[in-house]
């Protein structure tokens, strides 16, 4: 396209800025297909804990942490993510069902991942994060810390153990656990 | 009466460059944009979906 005159290269410039919304707003609704009809979104959880006394809390003892399955047979696994490692270190998931990982931290700011998956999202110390999804593949999934929190921040690792459904296999009080076999 | 601005040979030269101008920032500009839309699309495509539903 030549420009014969300033009209033109104003005309021209305007097409172009027409077009640069248009593929802006061709990926923002890539984005809320994927929100709205495949529910792939940013998890949203909003809930208060007091971070101080984690411990004594009803959900977040240590006795409670890890993956159990309730008594309407949701799968919850339950993470403390602190100063430097995630406890426990290790929990077992089923493939193909729907899980909810919560997490909480009693120090500072921390994140987490599960490598492979789009489970991402921050951990807060006062707010209980909580991630729904359904796994697909079976294996060892690494879960790191992704937000600096310390010097020890690299060394903060979990990994996510995904088993095919029947060997999944909670006990008595709807636990699993890695070192179950 | 005004008189007719001398336009030299070089600056008729450079005035029909430029008119041509748009059409090679708008060829390297639109190819630059388009392929990085390609690529957001296809690791939208195939990394992002692929890894499974979060909510």
């Amino acid at each position: 396209m030549a420009a014969r005159t300033e009209q033109d290269v104003v005309r021209i410039e305007t097409r172009w800025a027409l077009a640069m919304c248009g593929v802006v707003l061709v990926i923002l609704a890539a984005i809320l297909y994927a929100s709205l009809r495949i529910h792939v979104n940013p998890p949203s959880n909003v809930e208060l804990i007091d971070p101080k006394t984690l411990h004594l809390s009803d959900e977040f003892t240590e006795a409670n942490l890890g993956t159990r399955v309730g008594p309407d047979g949701a799968i919850v696994a339950r993470i403390v993510a602190t100063q430097f490692e995630f406890v426990p270190r290790c929990v077992v998931l089923p493939a193909g069902r729907r899980v909810t990982l919560r997490f909480a931290s009693p120090d500072v700011i921390h994140g987490i991942l599960v490598s492979g998956t789009n489970v991402n999202t921050m951990v807060v110390p006062g707010y209980v994060s909580q991630v729904h999804t359904e796994f697909q593949k079976t294996g060892d999934l690494l879960m790191p810390c992704h937000e600096y929190c310390g010097l020890g921040h690299s060394q903060m690792l979990a990994t996510v153990r995904v088993v095919p459904a029947d060997r999944f296999k909670p006990d008595a009080d709807g636990r699993v656990s890695c070192e179950q076999r | 009466m005004v008189d007719r601005v001398h336009i030299s040979d070089e600056e008729r030269a450079l005035a029909e460059a430029l008119r041509e101008a748009p059409r090679g920032a708008l060829a390297l500009a639109g190819a630059a944009v388009g392929l990085l839309l390609l690529a957001w699309f296809l690791i939208f495509f195939f990394v992002f979906l692929p890894r499974g539903t979060v909510t």
